[in-house]
């Protein structure tokens, strides 16, 4: 018998607790954002879309071959001063987000952006161009570049190899691909789209 | 209804009516005026339980229909839910599975006619009033059985049954909780019950004597459990059943049900307001300035807040523990209540 009255008042006084710890809920802030007019917060090194800068990409092709899943294709033709990339293009069915291409860029033309809400209609419209075919090709050598009008010189990259490599400074803008882990903790802050 | 017979008599041609027309007219208007509220509160309560639901977990519900707090989300549900395809399962009992909701949708609405909303404005003013609204809210019973029966699916089937053994079961204390009341006021008449209570808080029956006390929350809780609603919605389990009894159901068939969810729940409340909450007599005397229909519906409103509130709080009990709570303790307590009021009602010399 007392076994029963005592479940009884068990009962009443937890549901009592339950219904007073819900009821607090009203008067908080809900946690909910209304998504498309609201957004969170991201980090900094959010992993977004990847985007790569074509006025400071050289075409190494560094990226391509770290990628553990193959997903940049990069083309170019010709040789030397006359290399021409022709495509640069990341397919995003494939991309893992694993941050190798942009941490392995030398010059930090390849970043995470804080894009991540692309949604498409086709898979295949997940494979993005960064090169308009319209506009030709792009000269990856750094000098005919600059004749080009096509290098952009970042204000950022200026003091980055500086510091650094005070002693392999002549080597370094000689053979860009050589150096290519030297850049990578000033990458995420030189280039954002 | 004198008011409302003296409004159709004040309309000019109609003032010489016969008395089998203006009973005619009259019962005609009541049936429409309540199924109108049933609909509407239907729009409203599914909304409402939304936002609370969200609300009391920290989130905000439906935010997009409509600009202000998806105020339309009922009404576009509403819509889209009656433009679905009427299927009829190719094996099931056609007739009972088509008569169903109606039967269901019936036994709610019939309730609605005794409900008093203001002096005099009842649409039936039956003597047995408050006998009659638990009469005919148990053909529901046989409604959601025909439908487990008649949807040849299993799911249905344990729901049909469950609900069926728990508002049989639930109909016990949900009577018994009323009697002391009928007790203080020697009528089964709503407007009688309700006139009783006149005069402030503390001539409501909730906090008439102790025992009603107890009988008010041992009526909302088989209120609950009549509703199958909040921790006692095991005919309706969706984690264990599909959805129960309306399993089958789709389109226009499935809103009658729904519709008869919600108007029970409000009627459920209405009916707590009335026989335990002072109807429509505001709780202080100098608030007598609203419109008795609104403080009657305002108190309905709040009492269906406060099932809501249970529903998004307490998990779920078993089958077995809701009929422990049914036989062994909400029988044994509305029983104690009823002899408890009769004796306070003695020695207090109320007895009448």
């Amino acid at each position: 018998m007392a076994q029963y009255f005592q479940s009884i008042y068990n009962a009443v006084s937890t549901a009592l607790v339950g219904m007073s710890i819900t009821i607090k809920h009203i008067y908080r802030k809900p946690v909910t954002l209304q998504y498309p007019d609201e957004r969170q917060a991201l980090p900094d090194r959010f992993r977004g879309f990847v985007h790569n800068d074509m006025a400071k990409c050289d075409s190494c092709n560094i990226c391509a071959k770290l990628c553990p899943v193959d997903c940049i294709y990069i083309e170019s033709e010709g040789k030397g001063k006359e290399r021409m990339m022709t495509r640069y293009a990341i397919d995003y069915n494939k991309c893992i987000w694993c941050s190798m291409c942009t941490e392995n860029c030398h010059t930090g033309s390849i970043t995470m952006s804080h894009d991540y809400d692309h949604s498409v209609y086709d898979r295949r419209s997940l494979v993005y161009e960064f090169m308009d075919p319209r506009e030709g090709t792009i000269p990856c050598h750094r000098a005919t570049r600059v004749d080009t009008g096509w290098w952009v010189e970042p204000k950022e990259d200026k003091p980055k190899p500086k510091p650094k490599p005070e002693v392999e400074a002549p080597a370094a803008e000689a053979a860009p691909p050589v150096e290519p882990v030297v850049d990578e903790p000033t990458d995420d802050k030189g280039e954002d789209k | 209804m004198q008011v409302l017979t003296d409004l159709i008599r004040s309309i000019p041609g109609l003032g010489d009516m016969s008395e089998l027309a203006m009973h005619i007219t009259i019962s005609a208007i009541m049936a429409t005026l309540m199924f109108i509220v049933m609909a509407l509160c239907a729009l409203i309560f599914t909304w409402m339980e939304r936002k609370v639901a969200g609300f009391l977990q920290s989130r905000y519900g439906p935010m997009r229909t409509g600009r202000w707090h998806g105020w339309a989300q009922a009404v576009a549900d509403m819509l889209k839910i009656l433009g679905k395809e009427d299927i009829i399962p190719r094996d099931a009992d056609r007739a009972m599975f088509v008569f169903a909701p109606i039967l269901v949708l019936l036994g709610s609405l019939l309730a609605w006619a005794a409900i008093p909303w203001a002096p005099g404005f009842v649409a039936a003013d039956l003597d047995l009033g408050l006998f009659y609204i638990f009469a005919v809210s148990s053909l529901a019973i046989i409604g959601i059985l025909m439908a487990g029966w008649g949807s040849n699916n299993k799911w249905a089937l344990y729901g049909a049954a469950r609900g069926a053994a728990q508002m049989v079961s639930y109909e016990i204390p949900l009577a018994l909780a009323t009697i002391p009341v009928v007790m203080y006021t020697g009528s089964l008449n709503t407007q009688d019950i309700v006139i009783a209570q006149q005069g402030g808080m503390l001539n409501w029956f909730v906090l008439r004597d102790p025992f009603l006390f107890v009988a008010f929350w041992m009526y909302f809780i088989a209120g609950i459990a009549e509703t199958n609603r909040g921790p006692f919605d095991m005919p309706e389990t969706e984690s264990e059943l599909v959805a129960g009894y309306h399993t089958e159901y789709t389109g226009m068939r499935f809103a009658f049900f729904f519709l008869a969810e919600y108007a029970n729940l409000f009627l459920i409340a209405l009916i707590a307001v009335m026989v335990f909450l002072g109807g429509w007599w505001a709780p202080i005397p100098f608030m007598d300035f609203l419109p008795p229909a609104l403080t009657f519906i305002i108190k309905g409103v709040l009492m269906v807040f406060l099932n809501m509130w249970i529903r998004w709080t307490l998990p779920r009990v078993r089958v077995d523990q809701l009929m422990h709570l049914c036989w062994k303790v909400m029988i044994p307590v509305t029983l104690i209540c009823v002899v408890g009021s009769g004796i306070w009602m003695m020695v207090s010399g109320q007895a009448g």
